[in-house]
Parts: structure tokens; C-alpha cells; sequence
């Protein structure tokens, strides 16, 4: 438990599937963060932090990134775990301000890599990717992950209307937020009938890559701006190579700490009322939920049709990336997180979710061969 | 073309690895024979049909398939080969790919 450092704000630039020319990685982490301080009441001048992850800002790091932002600090970070990278500069932001290494830290994440950087990105994502999976066509982490989703339907009697529940209540739920770049309602019967990407991943199964990011201040809940409540985070947990590939990739590293995250937290999956799953596929939702001990009897086709077909739970009230669209692993993992903080403040909107106290918000990535090797979770709870 | 697939496996503890590792995950051991292993059970396929960016793109197959006394690899498929098929193994460049065993 955290007691001296929270999360005070959260900001985020335009989200946009076609970037205008001089807009890039590096103008839209700026817009993000110009607007998380905004958000915070914070002037850059007093930040004393950063953490920063992107896939394409290289060849910039996070201290060109500093200079270019005009950010003189003491305490500086650059991560490189994909969608856990936001759930891991979170919990090194926390461990700065709480020990107090520095007062206020921002938190940043964005990518602008467009179409043709994005397959670059996909091609060379890792060794094994370049050497083993590219000269088989595998067309980047949808031929993974469609392996993965076919493996879950056998084991879990999992049919693909069931996958349609979750892509149909998270439009939904972008339909409510103006950043996102589908908002207009889905259909099961336009889900089902949507083009095969790669079998059984449809397109409405595969996260639209867009430009944008993303950023939050951690800092000591005095700094949280008058009549607003901090967030404060319970609990927080990373797994890293968690089985060494020789799994089926249908746990996630989730499965290792959930007891000891729950425990730590000193409330259950039942205490929820939001939750930031990363959704970079479906099944990879599921996945982490049944980790987190949240399916009933591990019963993955009832979870799907009835707390997510019938509006049960609240869970990726931004639209995800699924419907808001995945700005880079890195940044969309952020944005669950935004997303958990604004809805314990009371701020999201039309989308608010009456009375929410607690999230809990997660990360998965880094497909190394046959499935993620990075995963955390932390829980959050509005202070009164 | 090489007909078979190089794997690698911990000479102390005989744990068998694809991609190669640096250390043995089970006993970290450090020492690898190379060993060709040439056929693998089909358990999972994906046809990829579309690839974000690429206009002329055909269709591939790709497969899970665990190799006899190996580890699990995925494989670029040259047939239909559906789940369940014993697929004879080779490597073109560093890749593996396999087609139904005769």
C-alpha cells in the first residue's frame, strides 16, 4: 500500500488513424503530457520525474525526450515491456514519490508509427520474431495470438459469438468517449459477418492501430487539485517470463501473483466496480480475467455471455483498445489505467460508472515466440 | 531447403528448446546439442489473410505443432494440413515449415 504517493491526474492527446504531416511520436507525447500537468494544476517546472515508453521514439530515449520537453529531473525511466510497460512505470513512479526520490512524476506513454513503421515493428519485434516467425508470413501478433484464441476456444467450449460480447459492449462504451476512434455501435451480426484476418480473428477481434498517448502525475495526494479525490493504489504486481514459453499461453503471468495482489490488496474481485483489462485480443482478456480469479468457476463462455453480453461489469469503459484503438502496446496499456483514474475521480463522463471506488487495471505483452512473456495488475481505490 | 528442424536440448537434464536459449530454464545448465527432428503433430492452425500495410498479400498457414519428445513450434504449413496431422519437418532458411507426412 502506498500511502505517500497517487495518482493525481491523467491527460491524453487527439487519438487518430491517419496522423497529419508534422505530427509524430514525439508531438504527441508532448500534447499528452501538456495536458495531464494542465490536469494535475502541476507546472512543468516542479516535475521532478519521468517515465516514458514507446516503440517509436528511438532513436530518441527518454533523456532526449526530457530535454525536448524542457524537463529538468532527478529521477528519470525508460521501459520497454510492451503493453506492461505502463503497469511497470506505474509501479517504479509510485515507489519514487513514496520513498521520495522525487515529489511529482509524469507518466507518459504514446507511438506514432504509422502503417508501414507498425509492420517493421511487427516483423522485428524480438530475435525470435525476425529469425522464426517473419519468413513464415505470420503477419505479426494476429498469426500468434489467432493460434492462441483457437487453443481457448477448444478448451473452454468457447464459440465466436462469445468473443462478439466483448468487441460489442466495448463499442458500447467508446461510444461515450470522444477520444476514441470507433464510436459508432456494433452489431453481433456485423461482428460475425466482418472480414477473417487470420482464423478465427476477425477484424473486429484486432486492435486498429492509431497515433496517440497518453500520461498521468503520481504525486502526494496534497498535490491532487481541490475536490478531487486521489487515487491510490492498494496493490501492484508483475510477472516477467513467467513459464518460459512452454505453456499453451492460456494463463498469463497473472496466475503467479493473483492471490498475493488480492491479499496484499486487502479486498476481493468482488470489491471491483471497474476494471482495465488489456485487450490486445480478446481471448488475452478472458485470459487475465480468469487469472484474476473474476469467471466464475473459470467458466469463460457464461462470463462472456452474461456479465459481458448483458452489461454485467463494467470492464474497458474506454472503449479499450479494441474500439479507442492501440496507439502502440506501450500507450494503450496507459490508457487503462487513465481510464481506472478518472472513473474512481468521478470524471469519466457519460461514461461514469455510478459510485466507483475500486479498479483493477492490468497489463500483458511482449510476444517473445508463442504467446505474451510480461503481465501485472494493481488495484486502485478512490480516497475519500 | 534442410530437411528437419534443429532444436536444441540441455545436455545435463535433456529439457529440449526452440528458439535456443542461453541457459537451460529447468537446471540452467549452459551446454546444448543440436539435434534435427524431422516430423511433429499438427495441433493448431490460423490461415493469415490479411496483413495491416501489405496490398498484395497471400494467404499463409501457420501452425502450432509439438514435436515427438520436443518442445512446441510454430510452423509455416505448405498443404492443408488440419490439426492432427503428422507433418514432415523442414527448415528453409532459419524457419521451419512442414507439410503432410507422406
Amino acid at each position: 500500500m502506498f500511502t505517500n504517493a497517487t495518482i493525481i491526474a491523467a491527460g491524453q492527446s487527439q487519438y487518430t488513424r491517419r496522423p497529419e504531416p508534422g505530427q509524430t511520436t514525439h508531438t504527441f507525447i508532448r500534447d499528452a503530457a501538456v495536458a495531464a500537468l494542465r490536469d494535475a494544476g502541476i507546472n512543468a517546472s516542479e516535475i521532478q520525474g519521468m517515465a516514458v515508453t514507446s516503440f517509436s521514439l528511438a532513436p530518441d530515449t527518454a533523456i532526449d525526450l526530457a530535454w525536448r520537453l524542457g524537463l529538468s529531473l532527478r529521477w528519470l525511466l525508460q521501459d520497454t515491456n510492451g503493453g506492461s510497460s505502463a503497469m511497470n512505470m506505474l509501479g517504479h513512479a509510485l515507489r519514487g514519490v513514496e520513498t521520495g526520490a522525487a515529489s511529482s512524476i509524469l507518466v507518459v506513454a504514446g507511438d506514432a508509427t504509422g502503417l508501414g513503421g507498425y509492420a517493421k515493428i511487427a516483423a522485428n519485434y524480438n530475435i525470435a520474431t525476425r529469425e522464426y516467425l517473419a519468413p513464415l508470413g505470420h503477419g505479426g501478433p494476429n498469426g500468434v495470438y489467432s493460434l492462441v484464441t483457437t487453443r481457448q476456444m477448444n478448451k473452454y467450449g468457447l464459440r465466436k459469438s462469445d468473443y462478439g460480447h466483448m468487441a460489442i459492449a466495448q463499442r458500447a462504451w467508446a461510444a461515450k468517449n470522444p477520444f476514441a476512434v470507433y464510436r459508432t455501435p456494433l452489431t453481433m451480426e456485423e461482428y460475425l459477418s466482418s472480414p477473417m484476418v487470420a482464423d478465427p480473428l476477425t477484424r473486429y477481434d484486432c486492435v486498429p492501430v492509431v497515433a496517440g498517448a497518453q500520461a498521468i502525475v503520481i504525486a502526494h495526494p496534497d498535490r491532487c487539485p481541490h475536490g478531487r479525490a486521489p487515487v491510490r493504489v492498494r496493490a501492484i504486481h508483475n510477472s516477467f517470463n513467467y513459464d518460459n514459453q512452454e505453456g499453451d499461453g492460456l494463463q498469463t503471468g497473472i496466475s503467479t501473483f493473483a492471490h498475493e495482489l488480492w491479499n496484499a490488496a486487502g479486498v476481493t474481485p468482488q470489491d471491483i466496480d471497474v476494471a482495465s483489462i488489456y485487450d490486445d485480443y480478446p481471448a488475452m482478456v478472458l485470459a487475465q480475467l480468469d487469472d484474476l480469479g473474476m469467471i466464475k468457476d473459470h467458466d469463460l463462455a457464461a462470463f462472456a455471455q452474461r456479465e459481458i453480453g448483458e452489461r454485467r461489469k463494467p470492464i474497458n469503459t474506454w472503449g479499450g483498445m479494441m474500439s479507442a484503438g492501440q496507439p502502440g502496446g506501450p500507450a494503450g496499456g496507459l490508457n487503462g489505467i487513465a481510464e481506472a483514474v478518472l472513473q474512481l475521480q468521478h470524471r469519466a463522463g457519460d461514461r461514469q460508472v455510478k459510485g466507483a471506488r475500486r479498479a483493477v487495471t492490468t497489463g500483458y505483452g511482449m510476444t517473445l515466440y508463442r504467446y505474451g512473456g510480461t503481465a501485472a495488475a494493481a488495484i486502485l481505490e478512490r480516497t475519500e | 531447403m534442410n530437411r528437419g528442424v534443429g532444436i536444441w536440448r540441455c545436455t545435463a537434464c535433456g529439457a529440449a528448446y526452440f528458439p535456443e536459449r542461453l541457459l537451460c530454464s529447468r537446471c540452467h545448465g549452459q551446454t546444448f546439442a543440436t539435434e534435427h527432428v524431422t516430423e511433429g503433430v499438427v495441433e493448431e492452425v490460423t490461415v493469415v489473410r490479411h496483413v495491416l500495410g501489405q496490398n498484395e498479400w497471400g494467404p499463409r498457414r501457420l501452425a502450432n505443432v509439438q514435436i515427438i519428445n520436443g518442445p512446441r513450434i510454430t510452423v509455416g504449413l505448405r498443404d492443408e494440413s488440419e490439426p492432427g496431422t503428422v507433418i514432415t519437418l523442414f527448415q528453409d532458411g532459419n524457419a521451419p515449415f512442414g507439410t503432410a507426412k507422406e
